[in-house]
């Protein structure tokens, strides 16, 4: 699917825009800090989501001095043309497909799909396990509700058991209540690990093929997922968590927390077989995590049957020119990608003849060529 | 700054600390009762103050009664070998408005949580125990009908773990589908709940 035109009215710095001749392929805005980039950006997320990624309160979108804010977007999917149009007031929005309004906002999302990579994402692989668990949990819970439900059920008894734990240290509790918790801990544990097992080896097939991509070929991309309790061949996921578990009851009881299971898991990167979280370089672990992310677009390829248009938010930048050329070459090829940077150094030629060339300034939009 | 007198916004305060009850309903019901007429006022003190001192906990049971043991402890007409564990005295009635159950209650009064502080000691357990000592009472099965979120499950487990070796058969009510309902309208969570508990028929 791509997004063929782009309409906002009084959405953030934009009193009125008009984009009706996006290209299919690439798309680049360019323009100084603060004229309205990512601006574009996040109203395209909202189509998508209805929501945005910057802010919780959608009123904010709203342009200062005005009551309402538009956007509305013009989708090509495989089968069919859909028009839609999300309206935000002072409290609440409303949303429409093809000038059908939505009641539940749940009926609106999901007929364009977007994969958003924003800076932040870049410390995907250099910051700590639990963005790379969040990115686990999210990935896989907008497939898997069921997914969400045991990871939710999980963090539940976790608590439970964490806060008599500290009850037991202090001698206030008995020790046997611990095993009324640990058994409901292993159920949703184990199903929470199984199912994260299952999409890193998913994510592994896609992430690998696009990293190679970007880099030229030069680097295998692998993952390997960490599990605090050791995983025997054959070994029932549940039983192993239990035995674990209670060998390290003693050390849990002093530390008044629970040493083991998915909450304190990790997934490993791996460049040419070497860790990249300790010894990647800068370049490689950016590198990494954009290709992590990208995965995404085949697993929603997967599961829609069509491509999400993809929306790199300043991000380029981050990358040396040959693995800029490699990434918007090798992703335009088949998803619609929307790109914001202040530089095009490295990418004229690319530009001048394969993308479609937006000057961003004041929240005005010219295309250039 | 006060915006009515004490007497007003003592009682919006009683009002708002019921449960389900917000701000705004709590003022509504104040209003409502000072514009009653005074005798409906009576009545409905009358009654608050009637239902706390004349109801109190089964002693048998731990069900909410007004005599002692209460009602269904004292029917003679029910099965006294099962005993059905629920969390609450509501449960009960849940349990009676289905017409299927004709064994006795227990309620336990809350659920194992040591996040809210409640541990085994803190709910009606150890008057559960004192009843199956009861030699009058052959008690062949106990069924568990805690609820299905995870302090309900340890709550229930516990029960089963400590009652194991007195050799009584335990059961546990099955979560899952509604009745009547349409499979395509369940959600996905509930379905493969119902899917986990399929039987053989």
């Amino acid at each position: 699917m791509w997004l063929k035109a782009l309409e906002l009215r009084d959405f953030r710095n934009y009193e009125s825009l008009q984009l009706f001749d996006l290209s299919p392929r690439v798309n680049i805005f360019v323009g100084q800090n603060a004229q309205g980039k990512t601006n574009v950006v996040e109203s395209v997320l909202m189509l998508a989501v209805a929501k945005s990624h910057r802010t919780s309160r959608d009123a904010e979108v709203i342009r200062f001095e005005a009551e309402t804010a538009l956007v509305q977007g013009m989708v090509e999917r495989e089968d069919r043309t859909l028009k839609l149009d999300l309206h935000m007031l002072a409290k609440g929005k409303k949303s429409r497909v093809n000038g059908v309004e939505k009641r539940k906002m749940s009926d609106f999302v999901g007929h364009l799909n977007v994969v958003l990579f924003a800076p932040e994402d870049l410390q995907l692989i250099k910051g700590g396990p639990q963005l790379r668990r969040r990115f686990l949990d999210v990935e896989i819970g907008q497939v898997s509700p069921q997914y969400l439900y045991n990871l939710s059920q999980y963090q539940k008894v976790l608590l439970q058991r964490n806060t008599l734990l500290k009850e037991i240290s202090k001698k206030e509790k008995k020790e046997d209540l611990l095993a009324i918790w640990d058994e409901q801990l292993c159920v949703y544990g184990a199903k929470v690990v199984q199912k994260r097992y299952e999409f890193v080896e998913k994510l592994e097939h896609f992430a690998r093929d696009i990293h190679s991509r970007i880099s030229g070929g030069k680097e295998l991309l692998s993952f390997r997922y960490v599990n605090s309790f050791d995983l025997l061949e054959g070994a029932d996921v549940t039983e192993r968590f239990f035995e674990t578990l209670q060998s390290k009851r003693r050390q849990d009881i002093l530390r008044g927390t629970t040493s083991v299971g998915p909450h304190r898991d990790d997934l490993e990167v791996r460049i040419d077989d070497r860790e990249v979280h300790t010894y990647g370089s800068q370049g490689q672990q950016r590198t990494a995590s954009l290709s992590m992310k990208l995965a995404e677009i085949e697993l929603i390829r997967a599961e829609v049957g069509e491509y999400p248009v993809l929306l790199l938010d300043d991000v380029l930048s981050e990358l040396d020119s040959e693995r800029q050329l490699h990434l918007v070459e090798s992703m335009g090829e088949r998803v619609q990608t929307l790109i914001t940077t202040t530089t095009t150094y490295g990418l004229e030629q690319f530009m001048q003849e394969q993308a479609h060339v937006y000057r961003v300034e004041h929240g005005v939009i010219c295309r250039e060529g | 700054m006060l915006f009515y007198p004490e007497a007003i916004s003592n009682l919006v305060d009683g009002f708002n600390r019921l449960p389900g009850i917000g701000p705004k309903t709590a003022q509504r019901l104040a209003f409502h009762v000072i514009s009653m007429k005074e005798g409906d006022v009576m009545e409905l003190a009358k009654a608050l103050v009637n239902a706390k001192r004349h109801l109190h906990h089964c002693s048998v049971c731990c069900n909410i009664t007004d005599i002692d043991p209460c009602r269904i402890c004292n029917d003679q007409s029910r099965r006294r070998d099962m005993i059905c564990v629920v969390q609450e005295a509501k449960d009960v009635v849940a349990m009676e408005r289905t017409r299927e159950f004709n064994g006795l209650y227990h309620v336990l009064q809350g659920a194992i949580s040591p996040i809210e502080g409640i541990g085994p000691d803190q709910i009606r357990i150890a008057e559960l125990l004192r009843r199956l000592q009861d030699p009058e009472l052959e008690v062949e099965e106990i069924i568990m009908a805690t609820n299905p979120n995870i302090e309900g499950e340890a709550t229930a487990m516990y029960l089963s773990r400590l009652l194991k070796p007195v050799g009584i058969k335990i059961t546990r009510i099955a979560a899952g589908l509604p009745v009547g309902g349409d499979l395509e309208y369940a959600d996905e969570v509930t379905l493969s709940k119902a899917l986990e508990g399929r039987r053989e028929l």
